[in-house]
């Protein structure tokens, strides 16, 4: 086009023009190694076909968002990660959270949760971890405590569970709402049940095997919406902020959580299902991190790519089935115990990308996270942090209003390709239980956290108070500490419950179990009954290590 | 040849974070010194490994709160078997600088918290272990 030329002649004038205007380096990337050109012009969006490739929101290919009307319709959900202490405090904090203007909630749990440990087992050292990293869900009774006096039919709850515990915890949450007269059809929530954030994001205790897991997150995503008993609870999420957070770049994050959410269609396939009696309930969980612009055309990019998946390899009929959903935390691995102040301003700039970039709910971290666990001011002003965006800057007026910008959608399409490519590699290596199996996946996660130590140590990658506008003699911030009676307050518990309950029966169920568990069918039905009948997250879990055995990590140095 | 610094490494109870001390791992390798990654295990089980390996540093990671509790265990388990004075050690993690004073009160040598930069650990390492053979 002439037009073109004239564009293309313009930008080399320009370059030659500005050659004696030295530059601050030699060359610029993104965090995830893309070169950044000086100037975008209409040159970089050539190709890119409106109707095609970007759209209107809530409309294929989604680029522009998974709804018409975005946040004009209604807000992002403010769902704020936390738990901590007991289930008591955890609901003091969720209430004093839910007066602040929190319209969702997200229960952060202890190391004993995410593994299936019971504090009174002989666990080495458990006792120590009670409720230090999270809220303790060990039984019925936690998840009762932790509930309290809460609207559970009104809000939406996210369960941050693994598969190793997701059934037992899922299960004792629709138990509670049973025995407030509620149906699990009315339950709106999410549990994570993601397997990579088990294998390569946090690696827990005695962890089952990846064939293992995948079993037990597809249990649940068929016993919730396959088999509709809970159809409007998301029963994963596909948490590729957890493999992020290991220092991984956004193409990593977004390939392998796509590679993931095969896996799981390709398994529920397996089992008989058609891919319209599950697809359209499969969620993400994202990372907002440093690189402000690359990160919004990423979720772009996603929800692109989501669509694309859909289209070409399964093809559903369910048009909510294209719609690539998520919900985003700011990078926990951005902040920094020094200067933690700065985490503020950190956080904003990523709860921004976020909401340019279209999510569906928010978690904000709050600025002392790099020290301890969020106290109540720090996480008020996590929570403002969001309401602020909503009430002062007027960005949630107009739906993705970064579209046509000449570097965001080059870098969408540039990121749409990286990833997809990245995708397909893991595919062609057997997918991700076997790049998992052969330490793959251990190994993309080895190199990247050392590359980023070493860029953060050459100052390569600047970090303001660690290695560039450093502060001498600063004060410490003061911590906040979680109640060190915790681990007295849970055993105490669960010796309670057990004198309570028919010990008969748990036994007969958790035979019923290890039955089920040998000839792999869903454990849900069984684990709801025993979850029901006071049996413990330890408990449960001890029945799956026991038939299936723990998985041997292959560690890569 | 002058021997290499041995060193055993370990994120002791139930936390999962890996990402730090498997850096660490790399770091002190990449400095010239030989690093035992001994994954998440008892207290017990690393004392008597540090033994028969005969190490000369053990390092472990907390981001679980329970970095006291650890720290207390370890001390008290090297204690018992009367080898405290075997070996460096060292703690690094996520935890409250306000805590730094009381865990060498426990007995750990060099404490690191967020945003140590991993030659400052091979320094206080080469520089301590120096010390403690010529003094």
């Amino acid at each position: 086009m002439a037009e073109m030329e004239e564009i293309r002649r313009g930008l080399e004038e320009w370059r030659e023009a500005k050659k004696e205007w030295p530059e601050r380096r030699e060359e610029f990337r993104t965090d995830a190694g893309i070169p950044v050109k000086d100037l975008y012009t209409p040159l970089d969006t050539e190709g890119i076909d409106y109707l095609r490739d970007i759209g209107f929101p809530g409309q294929p290919p989604y680029t522009r968002g998974v709804y018409p009307t975005m946040y004009r319709g209604r807000y992002w959900t403010i769902r704020m990660f936390s738990g901590h202490g007991t289930p008591e405090e955890t609901n003091d904090r969720w209430r004093m959270l839910y007066e602040e203007g929190e319209t969702g909630f997200s229960a952060a749990v202890d190391s004993l949760t995410f593994s299936g440990v019971d504090p009174d087992q002989e666990v080495h050292g458990a006792a120590h971890e009670v409720g230090k990293e999270g809220v303790p869900l060990y039984s019925i009774r936690g998840v009762e405590a932790l509930v309290e006096d809460l609207p559970i039919d009104r809000m939406s709850v996210a369960l941050v569970v693994e598969p190793m515990t997701s059934a037992a915890v899922t299960s004792m949450y629709f138990n509670v709402a049973k025995e407030r007269g509620l149906r699990k059809e009315q339950l709106a929530g999410t549990t994570q049940n993601d397997i990579l954030t088990m294998t390569i994001g946090y690696i827990p205790w005695g962890s089952l095997r990846p064939a293992d897991l995948l079993k037990l997150a597809c249990d649940l995503i068929e016993y919730c919406t396959a088999m509709k008993e809970a159809p409007r609870w998301n029963p994963i999420n596909f948490t590729t902020y957890n493999y992020r957070e290991g220092g991984i770049d956004a193409v990593q994050e977004i390939g392998m959580g796509l590679a993931n959410a095969v896996a799981h269609i390709e398994e529920l396939l397996r089992r008989g299902w058609k891919i319209d009696d599950f697809v359209h309930r499969l969620a993400f969980h994202l990372s907002a991190h440093r690189d402000f612009f690359e990160e919004i055309a990423k979720y772009r990019a996603a929800r692109k790519l989501w669509y694309r998946l859909m289209k070409e390899r399964y093809k559903p009929e369910n048009p909510e089935a294209y719609r690539f959903r998520f919900h985003v935390q700011t990078a926990g691995c951005s902040l920094t115990a020094q200067q933690p102040m700065v985490n503020i301003i950190r956080t904003a700039y990523q709860a921004l990308e976020a909401v340019l970039g279209g999510t569906q709910s928010l978690h904000t971290n709050s600025y002392d996270e790099a020290i301890c666990l969020p106290c109540e001011e720090s996480v008020r002003l996590a929570v403002r942090t969001q309401e602020l965006i909503q009430e002062e800057t007027g960005v949630a007026n107009v739906v993705d209003p970064l579209a046509g910008s000449y570097y965001v959608e080059a870098l969408t399409r540039e990121l749409e390709e990286r990833i997809w490519d990245y995708f397909l590699r893991i595919e062609e290596m057997g997918g991700v239980v076997e790049a998992l199996n052969t330490g793959w996946l251990f190994n993309e996660m080895s190199k990247a956290f050392n590359k980023r130590r070493r860029d953060q140590e050459s100052g390569e990658e600047r970090i303001i108070g660690v290695n560039c506008y450093v502060m001498e003699g600063e004060e410490p911030t003061p911590p906040f500490r979680t109640n060190p009676r915790a681990a007295e307050i849970e055993k105490e518990r669960l010796r309670a419950l057990r004198a309570e309950r028919d010990d008969r029966r748990v036994a007969a169920l958790l035979d019923q179990l290890r039955g089920v568990c040998e000839r792999r069918e869903n454990v849900l039905p069984v684990v709801s009954e025993l979850t029901a009948a006071g049996a413990t997250l330890g408990e449960i879990t001890g029945v799956y290590r026991e038939v299936w055995g723990i998985w041997q990590l292959p560690f890569v140095a | 040849m002058e021997k290499k610094t041995r060193v055993l490494l370990f994120k002791p109870g139930l936390d999962g974070h890996w990402r730090g001390i498997m850096t660490v791992s790399k770091a002190l390798s990449e400095a010239g010194m030989e690093t035992i990654f001994f994954g998440f295990k008892t207290v017990e089980g690393v004392v008597e490994a540090a033994i028969q390996e005969d190490v000369d540093v053990i390092g472990f990671s907390v981001h679980s709160g329970a970095h006291l509790e650890w720290a207390r265990e370890l001390v008290r388990e090297l204690d018992e078997k009367g080898v405290r004075g075997d070996f460096l050690l060292l703690i690094g993690g996520v935890f409250p600088e306000q805590d730094h004073a009381e865990l060498m009160e426990i007995g750990i040598d060099g404490v690191f918290g967020p945003g140590t930069v991993t030659a400052d650990i091979v320094k206080f390492i080469e520089e301590n272990l120096k010390r403690r053979v010529s003094g």
